[in-house]
This record gives structure tokens, C-alpha cells and sequence, in this order.
């Protein structure tokens, strides 16, 4: 300890004081990759936060059948459509933007992204476009209430007159061009920007599965701004494009699974990502299977673009056999990923900090969701699921199985690179055990009320229907979910306050990528000086290398230094 | 090591007494699906479909669970230990046994899907009963072409505490034992035609029609919800199946006769005529 504090210097003894409005102006103006992530990651979080209060209120509501915890059935519909829409549009895929942004650039060596204003931009952009779209909460009518998916003619103005349903339509497409800005980014400073030696077959996984992101962005939101403002012309200049009698009701679904179903990998494959940094760090092994995880990915991203219509077996009108291969071959990339992640542990000597706890219950919670994905794949058995709770039950345990354990894995992993300060390891874990516990409460027999008929997006149901056992469950279960929180805030309060700083450039001692080779916190320009890349592991070649890998060992010997 | 196996030998006949002890019950052997064994000609194959899946992706599930749990618990690093693992970076062999073998179960599954999907979507050329639902925000209308008469519903009214409820909801009836085919449309959003013990629903889309067949063969009332959300009482959108027999079947069709609902009900009153630029008949 005593070696600790003589070591313990004030970062910015050394720069010259700033007042408070200068802190401000340097914040709202920058073009820092690492302050723009920071910004994705606290709005995004804070949007987190607010989608969860919703959350919050629709279970109240569906506690007990005929509740009137909500005014009206109108404001219980605008609460699940804001709900989805902040998740998805407004927590999830910012939130990809942020990890990306702060941590893609330093793991291939980069001073910065390749287009620090264009980044800037695409964080205003979607920052205002998402006020835009959650602001209808303060027009007369309330905000959009035709679901996160917005299906025509329910959207248009006939059955949605309100303003709120433009303010959503014009919000998100604003939003959307933030992402696809980003997307372009990431894109070229991927591909211009690494450092010598970080050819693409050393890339760490989060950096390649950043790449295969933002390849997906950039194929699937374009679609999705052409359709929001081809909505946006029917709603306010009476264009008749979505109009149900030239099959615009069919037309708007499949521009919007276009977009959607990618947009499931969108805010799925960054977390795969983070996670696959996690588990070798804390296996003491290098990931299992590097090639087969990138092509994994590659195959995941290309399958995804092929099945959007899996969302529309019940229409009736689209080709069922197609839709439903394609679906389920997906499976087969993501059990590979399974599979090597479990390779990367297997033999390994295995550690519980709470990051890895984070990646543990992602991986037991997204096989479930896996499970009932394949199941969901066939139209026979979807003909009964679809738009029932067993499909609300299905994507909460993939997209909250896997965006929040990863986020809150990330951020437990990443914490002493983004402050300085290491988070409390005993709340971590409170605040895990919490989390996972009110997750499965929540979430587990939502399958089940789905397979009794419970339909999605009812306000209420009749006590003759049989639902309320198992609503008050879940009910229960998103109470300790929520509660579940309190440690996590009050642990960044106290570490924030508290916290020792902890000098360390790899404070958990077996750390792999480029970021744990420069200091904590990341310096202006992310490094002082960036050691040789011998491998995908580059820090953990200098850091251990009697056990780098064959590649870094010939380097090591070219140099003499065996 | 031997500790380790007594604890895993415990959790095994722990799980299988489990099993054991559940596995007598209907609700499990139908995979937790509403009793709707031979209430549709279709009904069967699903819950076999259901079920057989279940079974497949809980072993693979198992295996997973399975794999990682054993991972946890063998290789943690204990108290003290400072040696690192073996750096394994791949095995190709493994890696694509976890490749072709997923691949070979999902084709499997795929072969299922399509025989079952194949047969539920089968179109049944000379139906004994032909029957038209329409949606319309927020009940159902029902023609009854063979026997030109209609029912108009009304929407669920209720505050959870009325008795009886389902008595007051429109009521689809249909003969035991013959074939049906379901005209499905709407007049002004998408809607979606469930009925739960069917294990089947298809959405109604205003300006185009879809049908579904099939052959209840088993009398009783069933429980049919909107699936698909359609605005604010998007939860109010219930109505009853009752499979009668066809003398019950053409009693009420009597009754509706006499009560003047001759006719059939169309889409005239689509509420899309309503859109910016008027009536799209005037159109063109």
C-alpha cells in the first residue's frame, strides 16, 4: 500500500486548470474518440435507465388482469412502443457506438478514428434525433403508440393522428444517419488506421466484430431511413406509398425487417465481442478458435440479411420454406461461437471477477434464447407463438441476455481503463447475482404464458384467461431486476469518490489487446508508445511472454531474445 | 476428484428423480401447450413437432450447460495455483465437429418443419363450410357465406371483475367433423386471428385476403384473441369458437336468420378511404 500511494500521481497536475464552463464547452465540442464513446455511453445508459422505468410500469400494469395502473390503454401502448424503440434504437445500438468508440481505436493502435468531426456529428445526431423521437411524451396526444415496428396502416395518420407518431418517425430517421455516419467510420478506421504489425488476423475479436457491425449498419439503415421517410411523406404531404389497397401494409414489413433483423445482430455481435475479450483474460488462455469465431461472425452477419421474413410467417404471404432454412442455419455459426467460447475456458484456470461473472451469465442465459430461437425459426410451431409472449420472452433473454450482461461485463472489465479506478468487486457481484436472478423471474415464465395464449402488447387480460399467476411472477421478478441497480450506482459513486487508482496498465494481469499496453486512464492519444504487435495478443505477449504464442515466439527469436 | 464425482452423481439422480416425479404430468407431455390435443386435424402434429423439438434442443442445451458447468468447476484456479494452462489456440477437429453436427440437426429439423408446415398450409379444394372473418378495430365480423347470414361483434367490455365474461363475446360456430375454410381480411388495420387451442393464427390485412383451413373434430368452446396490435383496445379484441354439433351448427344459423342478419358483411366501410387524397375507388 505504502508503494501504491508514493507512486500516486495527479494526472493533471501538470495541465492548467479549467473552470467548470470550460469543462462543459470541452465536452460538448469535442472531438475526442474517447470522450464521444464516454457520451454514447452515458446518454445510452441513461436511456437504458428510462426504458427501464417503462418496463417498470408495464409489468405494474400487468400484475393483476384489469389494472388501471396507466390512464389509458393509449398511454400503455405509447409506453411498450417507447420501450422498445429507447432499448433498441436509443440503449442498444448507441451503445455498440460507445464500446466501439473508445476501445476500437486503442486495440489496433490508432491515435483516433478517421473522422473525428464525422464522429461528432453522428453522436449530435443521434442525440438530438433521439430527444425528437422520445419528446412526443410532452405533445397533447402523447407519443408514438403503434409499436416499436410501426406496421402500416396502423402508422399512418387515419388510426394515428398524433403528433407524437411524427416527432417518432422524423426522430429516428435523424438517428439513424448518426449511426450510419458511425458506421462509416468505424468502417475506414478499421481498414486505414492500424497500427504497423496489426494486420487483420490479429485484430482482437471485439475489433472485428466492430468491423462486421458496421458492414451490417451500413446495408441495413439506409432501408430503414428511405422507408421512415417515405412513412414521414404519408403522414404529413399525403403520399399514398404505404397505402394497404397497392400493398403498402406488406411493403412496410418487409422494409422494416430489412432493417430489423440485421439490427438484431447489430446489437448482438459487439457484445459477442466483449465477451470473447473477457473469457480468455480470465481462462489465462487465448480464445479457442480464432479463425472460426471471425468467420462465425462473418456468416452470422451475412445470414442475417437473408431472414428477415421470419417475422412474417403469419402473414401469409411470404415464401416459408426460404425463410425458415435460412433461420435455421444461423443456428449453426452461433453454436460455433458457443462452442468456443466454452473451448477458450476448457483446460483453462478459470476466475470469477466480476467481468467474466457478467460474460458467464450472458453465455447461460443467450443458449436459452438460442434454444427457443430455433424453435421460433419454424413456421409450423410459429404459426402459434408469434406475437405471444413466448416470442417477448425469446428476445429479452438474446437482446438483454446479451446487452446488458455484456455492457455491464464491459464496463466492469474496462472500468480502470476508462477512470483510472478499479469498480468495487463485493457490490459487482451483489449487483450480478441480483440481475440474473430478477432476469429469469422476469423472463423465464413469460415462455410459458406465451404458450397458454397470452398475446404481446395486451394492456390487460381476464382473470378466466389464466395469466395472473404467472404475471404476477414476472412482475416480482422485474421489481429485483430493477432493484438490482442500486448497488451498480451506488458502486460507480463510491469508486468514483473513493476509489484507489490503480497505476496499473493491466490491472488483471493477463489482459491481451493493445488497450492493456498503455496506461490507465487511456492518455490523450491512447499511447505513449505501442509495443511491438507479434500477435493477436500483443499485451499479453510483453506482459508474459514465455507464454505467447507461437507467432510472437518467432519474433521474439528473430530479435534474440529467446 | 472423487468428491467431485459423489457431488455430480448426486445432482444426476437429483435431476432424474426430478424428471421422474414431473414427467407424469399432461401438461409436461404435451411440452406445457393448452390441451388441444384432436381439437384440429392439425393440432397432433404440432404438439409431436412441439414436443420432439423440445426434446432435441434441451439434450443439445444440456450438453452446452453441461460442457461449461464442467469447465467451471474443474478448471477454476484454486487457492495458490500460479502456473498457467497450456495455450490450446484451436483443434480443427473439434471445431468442425461443432460445426457439421449442428448442421445435421438443423437439417433434420428443417425436414420436420416443412412436411408439418406443408400439410397445416394444404388448401382444401370443396370445404364443407365456408366462412368470412373480417377484422375491424376492435371485435370481428363473421359471414357465414353458405348459409348467407352474419354476425357483427362488438368489443370486449370488461374491468376484470364481471362474471361470465366470455359469454358476452362474439361466437364463431363451426359443425364438428367437417372441413372449413376461413376467408381472412380486414376493414382498417392489420389484425391476426388466433385461436389459441387451434395453435394457429393468421394476420387479416385490409385489402387483401388470406384463408386458412382445417377440420375441428372436437366440440367446445375455444378461446380466439387478436394477435397482432391494432391500437388502443388491441386487448379488447376477444371472441369465442364454439365447435357444435351440425345440428346445434344449424340451429344458429337459424337463429341468426330469424334475427335478420341475412346478408353478408363486406369491407365497404374500410376505414383507409379515409387517408389524405380520399376515397381510393375515385382514385382509380
Amino acid at each position: 500500500m505504502a508503494t501504491l500511494s508514493e507512486l500516486k500521481t495527479n494526472p493533471t497536475s501538470f495541465a492548467p486548470k479549467r473552470s467548470k464552463g470550460q469543462i462543459i464547452v470541452d465536452w460538448l465540442t469535442t472531438t475526442d474518440h474517447k470522450k464521444i464513446g464516454y457520451l454514447y455511453l452515458i446518454t445510452s445508459f441513461i436511456y437504458f435507465l428510462i426504458g427501464g422505468v417503462m418496463a417498470l410500469v408495464i409489468r405494474a400494469q400487468l400484475a393483476l388482469p384489469g389494472l388501471e395502473i396507466v390512464a389509458s390503454k393509449e398511454q400503455y401502448n405509447q409506453l411498450f412502443t417507447m420501450h422498445g424503440t429507447i432499448m433498441l434504437l436509443m440503449f442498444a445500438t448507441p451503445l455498440f457506438a460507445g464500446f466501439a468508440n473508445v476501445l476500437m481505436p486503442v486495440q489496433i493502435g490508432a491515435p483516433d478514428v478517421a473522422f473525428p468531426r464525422l464522429n461528432a456529428i453522428a453522436y449530435w445526431l443521434f442525440s438530438f434525433g433521439s430527444l425528437i423521437a422520445v419528446s412526443g411524451f410532452f405533445t397533447p396526444q402523447g407519443a408514438a403508440s403503434f409499436g416499436w415496428f410501426a406496421y402500416a396502416p396502423l402508422s399512418n395518420t387515419t388510426f394515428s393522428p398524433g403528433i407524437g407518431g411524427d416527432l417518432w418517425v422524423f426522430g429516428l430517421a435523424m438517428s439513424g444517419f448518426g449511426t450510419i455516419l458511425g458506421g462509416v467510420n468505424f468502417i475506414t478506421t478499421i481498414i486505414t488506421m492500424r497500427a504497423p504489425g496489426m494486420t487483420m488476423w490479429r485484430m482482437p475479436i471485439f475489433t472485428w466484430n466492430t468491423l462486421v457491425t458496421s458492414i451490417l449498419i451500413i446495408m441495413c439503415f439506409p432501408p430503414l431511413a428511405a422507408a421512415l421517410f417515405a412513412l414521414g411523406a404519408d403522414r404529413r404531404l399525403g403520399a399514398h406509398i404505404f397505402d394497404p389497397e397497392n400493398g403498402g401494409a406488406m411493403l412496410w414489413q418487409h422494409l422494416f425487417w430489412f432493417f430489423g433483423h440485421p439490427e438484431v445482430y447489430i446489437i448482438a455481435l459487439p457484445f459477442f465481442g466483449i465477451v470473447s475479450e473477457i473469457f480468455p483474460v480470465f481462462s489465462r488462455k487465448p480464445i479457442f478458435g480464432y479463425k472460426t469465431l471471425v468467420y462465425a461472425t462473418i456468416a452470422i452477419a451475412a445470414l442475417s440479411m437473408t431472414v428477415w421474413a421470419h417475422h412474417m410467417y403469419v402473414t401469409g404471404q411470404v415464401l416459408l420454406p426460404f425463410f425458415a432454412f435460412t433461420t435455421m442455419l444461423i443456428a449453426v455459426p452461433t453454436g460455433v461461437k458457443i462452442f468456443n467460447w466454452i473451448g477458450t475456458m476448457w483446460k483453462g484456470s478459470v476466475t470469477f471477477e466480476t467481468p467474466m461473472l457478467w460474460s458467464l451469465g450472458f453465455l447461460v442465459s443467450f443458449v436459452f434464447g438460442g434454444l427457443t430461437g430455433v424453435i421460433l425459426a419454424s413456421p409450423a410451431l410459429d404459426f402459434h407463438l408469434s406475437d405471444s409472449y413466448f416470442v417477448v420472452a425469446h428476445f429479452h433473454y438474446v437482446v438483454f441476455g446479451t446487452v446488458v450482461f455484456a455492457m455491464f461485463a464491459g464496463f466492469y472489465f474496462w472500468w480502470p481503463k476508462f477512470t483510472g479506478k478499479m469498480l468495487n468487486e463485493r457490490l459487482g457481484k451483489i449487483h450480478f447475482w441480483l440481475l440474473f436472478i430478477g432476469f429469469h423471474v422476469t423472463f423465464l415464465i413469460q415462455h410459458w404464458l406465451g404458450v397458454i395464449g397470452m398475446p404481446r402488447r395486451y394492456a390487460t387480460y381476464l382473470p378466466e384467461d389464466g395469466f395472473t399467476e404467472m404475471n404476477l411472477l414476472s412482475t416480482a421478478g422485474a421489481a429485483i431486476l430493477a432493484l438490482s441497480m442500486i448497488p451498480f450506482l451506488f458502486n460507480v459513486w463510491i469508486t468514483q469518490r473513493n476509489g484507489v487508482k490503480t497505476e496499473l496498465k493491466d490491472p488483471w494481469g493477463y489482459g491481451r489487446s493493445l488497450e492493456w499496453a498503455t496506461e490507465s486512464p487511456f492518455p490523450r492519444h491512447n499511447f505513449h508508445s505501442i509495443p511491438r504487435i507479434r500477435s493477436e495478443s500483443p499485451a499479453f505477449d510483453l506482459n508474459h511472454p514465455e507464454y505467447a504464442s507461437p507467432e510472437a515466439k518467432a519474433s521474439y527469436a528473430k530479435e534474440g531474445r529467446v | 476428484m472423487s468428491n467431485n464425482r459423489r457431488r455430480f452423481s448426486a445432482l444426476a439422480v437429483l435431476s432424474a428423480s426430478a424428471l421422474l416425479l414431473t414427467g407424469c404430468s399432461p401438461e409436461l407431455e404435451r411440452g406445457f401447450l393448452p390441451d388441444a390435443a384432436g381439437v384440429t386435424n392439425h393440432t397432433d402434429r404440432i404438439i409431436g413437432l412441439w414436443t420432439t423439438s423440445w426434446i432435441v434442443l434441451l439434450g443439445v442445451g444440456m450438453v452446452a450447460w453441461g460442457l461449461l458447468a464442467w469447465a467451471l468447476i474443474v478448471y477454476r484456479r484454486r487457492n495458490g495455483n500460479t502456473d498457467m494452462p497450456q495455450q490450446l489456440r484451436y483443434n480443427m477437429p473439434i471445431e468442425t465437429l461443432f460445426t457439421v453436427i449442428p448442421l445435421i440437426l438443423v437439417l433434420g429439423f428443417f425436414a420436420f418443419t416443412a412436411r408439418d408446415m406443408t400439410a397445416i398450409e394444404a388448401k382444401v379444394e370443396n370445404p364443407d363450410v365456408y366462412i368470412e372473418v373480417i377484422g375491424k378495430q376492435w371485435s370481428w365480423d363473421f359471414n357465414y357465406v353458405d348459409e348467407n347470414v352474419f354476425e357483427s361483434g362488438i368489443q370486449a367490455q370488461f374491468t376484470g371483475k364481471e362474471e361470465n365474461i366470455m359469454e358476452t363475446l362474439p361466437t364463431l360456430y363451426l359443425p364438428v367433423g367437417k372441413s372449413v375454410k376461413i376467408d381472412l381480411t380486414s376493414r382498417d388495420v392489420i389484425h391476426s386471428f388466433w385461436v389459441i387451442e387451434f395453435l394457429y393464427k393468421k394476420d387479416m390485412f385490409p385489402g387483401s385476403t388470406n384463408t386458412m383451413y382445417f377440420t375441428p373434430l372436437k366440440e367446445g368452446t375455444y378461446v380466439g384473441k387478436c394477435a397482432e396490435l391494432c391500437g388502443e383496445y388491441h386487448s379488447m379484441m376477444l371472441f369465442n369458437v364454439k365447435v357444435v354439433s351440425q345440428a346445434e351448427y344449424d340451429r344458429q344459423m337459424s337463429l341468426l336468420a330469424a334475427k335478420g342478419n341475412v346478408g353478408l358483411l363486406s369491407t365497404e366501410y374500410d376505414r383507409n378511404q379515409n387517408l389524405p387524397g380520399g376515397d381510393p375507388s375515385i382514385r382509380g
